[in-house]
């Protein structure tokens, strides 16, 4: 975002296509109450979006249920690859999640632009939302994982890590 | 999905898992046929030459003798190959055989109770006919007293047992004609010998009197078995049947026959007639001190040994009125300088007697015969001599001879000779040609061991002879680095024809270097280093069977007055690992003849059997060390950290270390406070199982004594017939994973021992198995069984938390019926799932240690088995097979998952089915295809060792009694190796056909991409 602006900014001084006027429209220095109007709604618009990107996770859970379902309990390729995906996605989505709810950052009234979306105090609801949605997914690849026997919850799966020493006796047998 | 994956692994190795193909036979494994060591001294018994004549009128010999592992055998005596051999079976020893045109017959049991007739060239059992049950035996001293076979000339055998009856039996049929028995049958009259002639059935016995023996003959018809007269001959025999002989010769239609016996030094004689009316008379030449059996009584020849050891051939003369002594062997007097004379008697083709007399001369250090042949030069006699070149040093003594002579021309006369020696071997010398050796002390091994061989590189460079420096290594590499080359090419040659070392191949190197004792890729060829009863030691390459070398213990001081040497155990004290060349220690009791028992070490390079002391020279005995002047106790080998040594017991309980250097005696005492130990102690027949520890001080010996500090607390009368220590393994997992994840920790205490009793003298009498703590002497598993007839005969195999025994319970009912029955018992800790106490390294002191839950379960065995072992992997990770000896002579492997307790008794469940749990079935599956022995009959097998080889999917297993059987198993199959049928050449088609395709593809890539920069 930082950067088209930057980059808008760097290509100011060329001319302008043909046929197009190169005087921009002045406008009174104060913004008339219509702008105001559209950027208001156009503030609601974004807020509404980030919360449709903060629980969507949460909606193409029962679709990826419906894979899992089909994609069977066997340790093979194919349900291997969705467990995968569900695993890492989660993940994916956390480490991008700044940069993703950087557009449905609020711009406060009277500035142009947001001044930090890709902080992450901005939309922290949106944000606490997304990760829990995010953390249901994980749990759904978790569940698969363990309903497939691939979870170390047993002792024996920590048996071959067990060490003996010694006896203090010693016997001759 | 799951369910299904499963069912697919499990149809594996349920279905032919490992199947044992006819193509493998003698490859993996070997088979060595023995017969036993052939009995000595006893005519009736020892190796003696039999010509059968054939169909088309040619004639072939065999060697018949029966042996002290109770096998009647044929050997050719071509090449030594067993022709057959007749297995007695246990109880019924066989006392007398004799053979006559194409039949042998003998008699075995007790008193004689079982007549066998076989045929001679094959061996096959023609008819058996029990004459009285062994119970109605008479137990004369030797067992052989009172029992005889005589053929007559037409088909009929006359078998005298019991000492008292006798019984005409027709050979064809074995219909018995008529039996006569004494009416006196008290045990001062007993017969010995059965003489049949064409005009009665003389029975000879001696009538016990006052300090001596009374001769006693009576005479039957032979056509009815009717007494015609019986008498006492007016004699008096000191040494009882062994101074008694018959000498009969065929004179027309009928036969000359007298009586010989020995009194006062005498020889006395009295003709066979039907009246018995003679009166004995003497030859009065000489005084005797011995009379020898020939075998020859039949053609009128003895040999009687003089007072001053010089022996004289006797002969019945032709008139059948007396005897002549027709020769006399030139120094056979008892001198210095040979040993005292062996007498036997052969035939030629022609059924020509001869005689030979064989002894050890001690300056020449050579064997000598001379064989007479008394029908040549004229009737005058002919004497032919040679000496056999006969190995003392690596065969011991001989202790028997038979010959066989051929009269090629007028004064030239062969020989051939059947030497049976005192450590077991039989030789047969064609003149002073040696033509072959079986070694059948190898019939009763009493230890053995595998000891694993060095690589090659090993072997070869001397490696390990010190540690050698930088620079010396340096160069050395650089030296070795010259063979790159060759290596590569070799590599590469090999990855190319997939010409790689297989595992269902010999183990045997093919190449020329068969010399050269090296480990194979596998580690499947190992040394067998076997002692036997007969004092000698073999090596045996595991790989084909073949003797590798031999020695015999020497007697030490005992060599004066003679005696023998039992081995007791075996310990490998140094391996391969120890980058030297292995050795192993046998701990021997030696027992001289004149009565004192000391307990002696054997230590041995396991690669050559050269002495490692190297107080022996290797074409010597080998010399012991005596380390207990008195009996063992006990012996073990304790493997601590950094040495190995063997810790024995005298009857003091003093601990003696060998080998006795600073760093074992130091390691021994370091572990003084943590030793502990159980010895059966108390009277045999009611032995306990007592703990011992050390006291802390050396007593004023210099030695630690061992002191009790708990006994086993057993019924009254019962008895510990075996201790059952698991073997020295390692243990892949300390628990059984369950379907749900969930663990059952194995019970791995060190410090148990299984321990099998019997309490025979109770009212009912029975057996058990015990597990033991051998620190605090718990109990943590009882179980009793029954004892079968009063005997107790539970076989038991214990290994990581797995016992299993067998046993046989005759008890039937409803619901139960007569059968071998197998128990596997499985010791988990604590009291269920997830219940930890960690048992391995736990104090056997602590309250703990006896937390323990049992699974056991009993199945219905397919049969009788001699001895049991589990196999052995060098990890431990491969499932373990159960290898059992049959009665019937099969070896077979048992897959451990068939002895599961936990077996669902009903459709095991989807968990269980990860487990790999199969439905309970009361019977294991006796399943052929399992068989190790193919068609082999490998009898009377004692033992069964096991032993890992290099692969962790692969066990050694040797089993040996009579017979000598080795193979390989892999329970797990060979997992890890490349399977057989891999299509190496496919493999590597494929990658050198991409490697071309990428060496094709990548210009033109490059110059696509090259013009699309261009042109786009």
């Amino acid at each position: 975002m930082q950067e088209s602006i930057q980059s808008a900014h760097r290509w100011r001084h060329l001319p302008p296509p043909p046929g197009f006027s190169n005087t921009p429209v002045r406008h009174a220095s104060a913004p008339s109450k219509a702008s105001t109007a559209v950027s208001a709604n156009y503030e609601t618009l974004k807020d509404k979006r980030a919360w449709d990107f903060a629980i969507s996770p949460a909606k193409s859970l029962p679709m990826q249920a419906f894979m899992l379902y089909m994609s069977g309990g066997g340790v093979q390729i194919f349900s291997m690859g969705i467990v995968f995906m569900l695993l890492l996605s989660p993940f994916k989505n956390l480490a991008g999640v700044n940069s993703a709810f950087a557009p449905f950052a609020p711009v406060p009234t009277g500035k142009k632009a947001a001044p930090n979306p890709g902080a992450l105090t901005t939309l922290v609801l949106q944000k606490v939302v997304y990760l829990l949605c995010n953390l249901l997914t994980l749990a759904l690849g978790l569940w698969k994982c363990h309903s497939m026997g691939l979870l170390p919850t047993g002792t024996g799966d920590w048996l071959a890590f067990e060490t003996r020493s010694q006896p203090p006796e010693f016997v001759l047998l | 999905m799951l369910r299904l994956l499963s069912l697919w692994l499990m149809s594996l190795a349920i279905l032919p898992a490992f199947a044992i193909h006819a193509s493998e036979a003698g490859v993996v494994d070997w088979y060595k046929p023995l017969i036993g060591d052939a009995l000595t001294g006893n005519p009736n018994l020892s190796p003696v030459f039999h010509r059968i004549t054939e169909d088309n009128g040619k004639t072939r010999s065999l060697v018949l003798t029966a042996t002290s592992s109770n096998v009647l055998s044929g050997l050719h005596p071509e090449n030594g190959s067993i022709a057959w051999r007749y297995l007695f079976e246990d109880g019924n020893r066989v006392l007398a055989f004799k053979k006559h045109k194409n039949w042998v017959a003998a008699v075995s049991g007790v008193g004689g109770a079982t007549v066998r007739v076989l045929d001679v060239s094959t061996g096959h059992l023609l008819h058996e006919r029990h004459l009285h049950k062994p119970e109605a035996g008479r137990l004369l001293e030797p067992d052989s007293t009172g029992v005889a076979l005589a053929f007559d000339s037409g088909s009929h055998v006359y078998a005298l047992t019991n000492g008292h009856t006798v019984r005409k039996i027709e050979v064809s049929t074995g219909k018995i004609i008529w039996g006569w028995t004494a009416p006196d049958q008290t045990s001062l009259n007993v017969y010995s010998t059965v003489l049949p002639t064409s005009s009665a059935i003389y029975l000879i016995g001696l009538a016990k009197s006052f300090a001596s023996y009374t001769l006693h003959i009576t005479s039957l018809s032979p056509v009815d078995g009717s007494l015609l007269s019986s008498v006492d001959v007016p004699s008096s025999i000191e040494h009882g049947p062994a101074s008694l002989f018959v000498l009969s010769k065929p004179v027309g239609e009928s036969e000359h026959a007298r009586i010989l016996w020995l009194e006062s030094n005498q020889i006395r004689s009295v003709k066979l007639m039907s009246g018995l009316n003679e009166t004995p008379t003497a030859i009065k030449a000489a005084t005797y001190r011995e009379l020898v059996d020939l075998g020859l009584g039949d053609h009128g020849l003895l040999v009687a040994v003089k007072d001053d050891g010089s022996g004289q051939v006797i002969k019945l003369n032709d008139e059948g009125t007396g005897l002549k002594i027709i020769w006399e062997f030139a120094d056979s007097a008892d001198s210095t300088q040979h040993t005292a004379s062996m007498y036997t008697g052969g035939l030629d083709k022609a059924g020509h007697p001869y005689i030979g007399r064989v002894f050890w001369s001690r300056y020449y250090k050579k064997a000598s015969a001379h064989i007479l042949a008394p029908h040549l030069a004229e009737g005058k006699g002919l004497v032919t001599g040679y000496t056999l070149p006969f190995e003392t040093a690596v065969h011991g003594i001989i202790g028997n001879v038979a010959i066989d002579a051929v009269n090629l021309e007028e004064f030239r006369v062969l020989a051939r000779v059947v030497i049976t020696t005192t450590t077991g071997a039989i030789q047969l010398w064609q003149q002073d040609q040696l033509q072959w050796t079986r070694e059948e002390g190898l019939a009763d091994i009493r230890v053995a061991e595998f000891v694993e061989l060095p690589e090659r590189k090993l072997a070869e460079t001397g490696l390990g002879e010190g540690h050698e420096t930088f620079t010396g290594r340096v160069r050395r590499q650089i030296s070795e680095a010259r063979d790159f080359p060759h290596y590569a090419l070799h590599f590469a040659k090999r990855f190319v024809t997939g010409s790689y070392d297989s595992v269902s191949s010999s183990a045997m190197p093919t190449t020329s270097d068969v010399a050269s004792l090296s480990r194979d890729t596998f580690g499947f060829r190992k040394i067998l280093v076997a002692a036997t009863a007969r004092g000698k030691v073999y090596g045996i390459d595991s790989a084909n069977g073949e003797i590798l070398w031999s020695r015999v213990f020497g007697l030490g001081w005992a060599a004066e007055v003679g005696g023998h040497v039992l081995p007791l155990k075996i310990y490998t004290t140094r391996t391969v690992m120890d980058e030297e060349t292995p050795q192993v220690v046998i701990v021997t009791q030696r027992k001289a003849n004149n009565g004192l028992l000391d307990t002696v070490l054997f230590h041995i390079d396991a690669l050559t059997g050269e002495d490692s002391t190297g107080k022996s020279r290797s074409s010597d005995v080998l010399q012991g060390i005596d380390i207990i002047a008195g009996a063992l106790v006990e012996a073990y080998l304790v493997r601590d950290e950094a040495t190995k040594f063997v810790l024995l017991f005298d009857e003091f309980l003093q601990a003696h270390v060998y080998p006795d250097t600073a760093e074992n005696t130091a390691s021994f005492a370091k572990l003084i406070p943590s030793l502990h130990f159980a010895l059966r102690t108390g009277q045999v027949g009611s032995l306990r199982l007592t703990g011992h520890r050390f006291g802390l001080q050396k007593e004023f010996t210099g030695k630690y004594i061992a002191h009790p500090t708990w006994t086993a607390s057993l019924a009254e009368g019962e008895d510990i017939q075996a201790i059952i220590a698991r073997p020295h393994e390692p243990v892949a997992s300390l628990g059984k994973v369950l379907g749900n994840r969930t663990t059952m920790y194995k019970y791995l205490n060190p410090n148990v021992v299984a321990v099998v009793t019997s309490s025979l003298k109770a009212p009912t009498p029975s057996c058990a198995i015990y597990l033991m703590d051998v620190v605090k002497g718990s109990i943590i598993y009882h179980s009793v069984l029954p004892a079968v007839s009063g005997a107790c005969d539970v076989k038991a195999a214990f290994t990581d938390n797995w016992l299993v025994y067998h046993y046989y319970d005759e008890d039937f009912g409803v619901d139960q019926a007569k059968s071998y029955r197998v128990v596997s018992v499985e010791f988990y800790e604590g009291t269920g799932i997830d219940d930890k106490i960690s048992s391995s390294d736990l104090s056997s002191h602590s309250n703990a240690s006896t937390s323990v839950h049992v699974l056991e379960q009993t199945y219905v065995f397919p049969r009788g088995i001699s001895t049991m072992a589990t196999t052995m992997t060098k990890f431990g990770i491969t499932s373990k097979d159960l290898i059992v000896a049959g009665e019937n002579g099969i070896i077979q492997s048992f897959p451990r998952r068939f002895f599961d307790p936990r077996r669902p008794k009903r459709k095991p469940t989807n968990e269980e089915l990860e487990e790999w749990l199969i439905q309970y079935d009361p019977v294991i599956p006796d399943d052929p295809k399992r068989v190790l022995s193919h068609t082999y009959q490998v009898a009377n097998v004692r033992a069964i060792i096991t032993s890992p080889a290099l692969l962790e999917s692969t066990s050694l297993v040797f089993a040996h009694g009579l017979d000598l059987f080795s193979t390989r198993v892999t329970p797990s199959n060979t997992f890890d190796v490349l399977s057989e049928n891999f299509n190496k050449a496919q493999l590597v088609l494929t990658i050198s056909g991409l490697a071309l395709a990428i060496l094709i593809t990548k210009p033109m890539v490059r110059n696509k991409r090259l013009r699309e920069r261009w042109y786009n």
